[in-house]
């Protein structure tokens, strides 16, 4: 009884605590900050980059709400930078994803294991970086926008989400989200030709992925750990059924495709089997996740597949394939590895961006400052490689880093 | 008399003139005021509607108006206002129902018209999807062929029903006429809990535990098989089917089984002979019910079959699973565009006909039950 009257009360408290902190937060906004809320109570040293009008109270406003209306946050003032999002291929979501996670921490160089270096150790790749500033602030600053030097509290948040390559798309080409990801080109998740793509959208790849062929455990304790291509485009087309035919034990081949017409799906058609529309007949089953795919290799007996790398492991081993007489080794040392750009079942990931009225070049300053966190060597180490996928050679990395917006 | 009934022979004038004289009663015996917010909150529910259509930024401003009328007239005239509110909520829902029927169908015309054929010299939308068997949406000739998904999904119900259909009456008639007191307390509630766990549990335990099992017992290449998705999903329609079983035989008269037992009958001559027949329509509308939960059960079996749609060799072979109209759906919705996404649409035509035609055909047992045992005839 008691609880039960207890227990609107309490959520009429809350309801007014977030009603006053909004009426405190529009207050803030409008510049006429009392001071004495516990928003306002920790006095912020304004970041280097402070523009004339930003009174103590602007900023501590802009500190409380997140939720405002944006303006892209352009580098003549950077005031309330909405929320970043994006959307889309499962395959780029763990970079994208971690990214945006180490992006929210905004973790203070102290820190030595998510940004900067202390006795335990550094992050890779900051001797390159050498900051004193948290790790988010490090990289909105150079667009412009100002520091929070606050743990968990970046400029502006991020945030991504898991859908599929042609939703991604759509939703960046629609303004739904800021970042659309594909793990396909979009000219082929959409149906597009290049100039309407080069019209619409900036194409940023961040990142390479292969798509290593795996076999079962049992398969590859038989001693099957290389195929040619050849070999493999024969098992998915159905030419080849049974693993004795591949010098194997005798055991019919469970051959595992991806969800038709998912980015993947398409280029394993047109980088294995030749042709973007070609024929799949060989195909037990199909797999929408590369998650349900690593199961169902873990499950069965005598399967075949192909799927990200991020997903392999002890039962699910990635195999060497040999291509027109080039061995493409498994392993990272060899001279020719499945990690090398020139491995044909590679792919580039994509990060797509509008190009709209406002935004002439396609990536503003908020898409700009969280994807140059990927162009860095920390970057490329900690959410590409780290994720079990292909760093960009230093080229590429240049190339990228012209499409994103001039530094403040 | 007579030149009345020339000038209007089915009487509808005069029934309109009459209908048309009681509503202008009916205004000017109410107060005015109730009059104009009515004709207020009605046209503002109209407006909201047709805003909504045209994606107009003013449909707030009309359903503003609908709730600022609604609300006034529950203030002041509560009888009233209550009438014309439960009215608009039984119009929106037959409206929405049928929004959403003409969508469906809107959305899967292009490609039906695309694949239309001749039939004995009749055009026929449609039907190249039922002629070919391949489902082949990202080759060079794509193929949309339903009759994979088709014959998956009658596979999957067949053996839905016959795993839940005996088990669910069975059970119906235990809880209901033979377990004592106690395990009724504890059995009935359970029932209903199963119905509780989601689908995707189910699922989730068929593909780990129940599919790979099936794939080494019987051999198989592969996991994923009708079998095993029909009895995961006739699982699922458990629940379903017995509560309302349980229902309909609890609902049987006391005087009808008392009237047989004193007749000197036992217990289970009773139970077949008098219960059973009586309670006929309500069992069997559960088992429609159950079976209406059966097609359109989506996750267990996306989780569980193969996604290669595929007509299963021979028409009977329940050990290979490839794919159910719904899992056609769920695991394609994300990457299909143009015709692959119409045909889609044209699966979910077949499920809501099938299910339509279900559910008129569980009413009309309904109906002829009632007057055979009703005694109404």
């Amino acid at each position: 009884m008691t609880r039960d009257s207890e227990r609107p009360a309490d959520r009429v408290t809350r309801r007014k605590f977030l009603l006053t902190s909004g009426a405190i937060g529009a207050a803030g906004l409008a510049g006429c900050s009392s001071g004495g809320s516990e928003e306002t109570d920790t006095p912020k040293p304004s970041g280097d980059g402070s523009s004339s009008g930003g009174s103590d109270g602007s900023s501590d406003g802009s500190d409380g709400s997140n939720s405002s209306d944006g303006s892209d946050g352009s580098s003549s003032s950077p005031n309330e930078p909405s929320l970043l999002t994006g959307e889309g291929s499962s395959t780029v979501y763990p970079i994208a994803n971690e990214g945006a996670s180490y992006w929210n921490g905004n973790a203070p160089p102290s820190d030595g294991e998510y940004w900067g270096s202390n006795d335990e150790g550094s992050v890779p790749g900051w001797s390159e970086i050498e900051t004193d500033k948290n790790l988010a602030d490090y990289f909105a600053t150079q667009h412009g926008f100002e520091a929070t030097d606050e743990r968990s509290n970046p400029p502006y948040r991020a945030t991504i989400g898991l859908s599929h390559s042609g939703t991604g798309c759509e939703a960046v080409t629609g303004g739904l989200v800021d970042i659309g990801n594909s793990s396909g080109p979009i000219t082929a998740e959409l149906g597009w030709s290049e100039e309407e793509a080069n019209e619409e959208v900036v194409d940023h790849v961040l990142g390479r992925d292969g798509q290593p062929v795996v076999v079962s455990k049992d398969i590859a304790d038989a001693g099957i750990d290389q195929l040619t291509g050849e070999q493999i485009r024969q098992i998915y087309q159905d030419e080849i059924t049974n693993w004795s035919e591949l010098g194997g034990p005798d055991q019919e081949i469970f051959c595992i495709g991806r969800a038709v017409g998912s980015g993947t799906d398409t280029s394993f058609r047109l980088n294995m089997l030749g042709d973007a529309e070609a024929e799949m007949p060989g195909v037990d089953t199909r797999q929408g996740q590369n998650q349900g795919v690593a199961q169902l290799v873990r499950q069965n007996e005598g399967a075949i597949a192909y799927m990200a790398l991020a997903f392999t492991g002890e039962q699910v081993q990635p195999i060497a394939i040999d291509f027109d007489g080039t061995v493409y080794e498994t392993s990272k040392d060899a001279e020719n590895t499945i990690f090398d750009s020139a491995y044909p079942l590679n792919r580039d990931l994509h990060m797509y961006t509008q190009i709209t009225d406002d935004t002439p070049s396609g990536t503003d300053d908020r898409e700009g400052a969280f994807m140059r966190m990927f162009l860095t060597q920390f970057g490329q180490t900690v959410f590409v490689e780290g994720n079990n996928y292909i760093p960009l050679p230093t080229a590429d990395i240049e190339a990228e880093m012209e499409k994103l917006p001039d530094t403040a | 008399m007579a030149t009345t009934k020339q000038r209007d022979p089915d009487g509808w004038q005069s029934r309109l003139a009459s209908r048309f004289a009681r509503f202008v009663e009916f205004v000017q015996d109410t107060d005015n005021d109730a009059v104009a917010v009515g004709a207020l909150g009605a046209l503002s529910l109209v407006g909201a509607f047709v805003g909504f259509l045209v994606t107009s930024p003013y449909t707030s401003v009309f359903l503003a108006g609908f709730l600022v009328a609604i609300a006034y007239g529950w203030l002041r005239h509560q009888e009233l206002a209550a009438r014309g509110v439960t009215l608009a909520m039984t119009v929106s829902t037959v409206v929405i129902l049928a929004l959403i029927t003409f969508f469906i169908f809107f959305e899967a015309w292009p490609i039906l018209a695309d694949r239309s054929g001749t039939l004995f010299g009749i055009p026929v939308p449609g039907l190249k999807l039922f002629t070919t068997t391949s489902w082949t949406p990202a080759e060079g000739t794509p193929r949309y062929s339903m009759l994979p998904m088709i014959q998956g999904t009658v596979l999957v119900t067949i053996i839905a029903t016959v795993v839940a259909g005996p088990l669910g009456v069975a059970a119906a008639l235990f809880i209901s006429e033979i377990a004592p007191g106690p395990v009724r307390e504890v059995v009935k509630p359970g029932v209903e809990i199963l119905a509780g766990i989601p689908s995707i549990v189910y699922g989730f335990l068929g593909f780990t535990v129940l599919s790979p099992w099936a794939s080494d017992a019987f051999d198989l290449v592969g996991q994923g098989t009708y079998l095993f998705v029909g009895i995961v999903v006739g699982l699922m329609a458990l629940p379903t089917v017995v509560s309302i079983a349980e229902d309909a035989i609890n609902s049987v008269p006391e005087s009808m089984k008392s009237g047989s037992l004193a007749l000197g009958t036992t217990d289970w001559q009773t139970m077949t002979a008098v219960t059973i027949p009586t309670a006929f329509s309500g069992v069997s509308a559960a088992v429609l019910l159950g079976v209406g939960r059966a097609i359109g059960e989506t996750m267990a079996a996306t989780v569980m079959l193969r996604n290669t749609p595929t007509v299963a060799e021979p028409l009977y072979n329940v050990f290979y699973g490839f794919e159910t109209l719904t899992s056609l759906i769920a695991a394609n919705y994300g990457s299909s565009s143009g015709f692959q996404k119409d045909a889609l649409f044209v699966a979910g035509c077949i499920l809501f006909v099938t299910v339509l035609v279900l559910s008129i055909g569980s009413q009309l047992i309904e109906r002829r039950m009632d007057r055979k045992v009703g005694g109404v005839e």
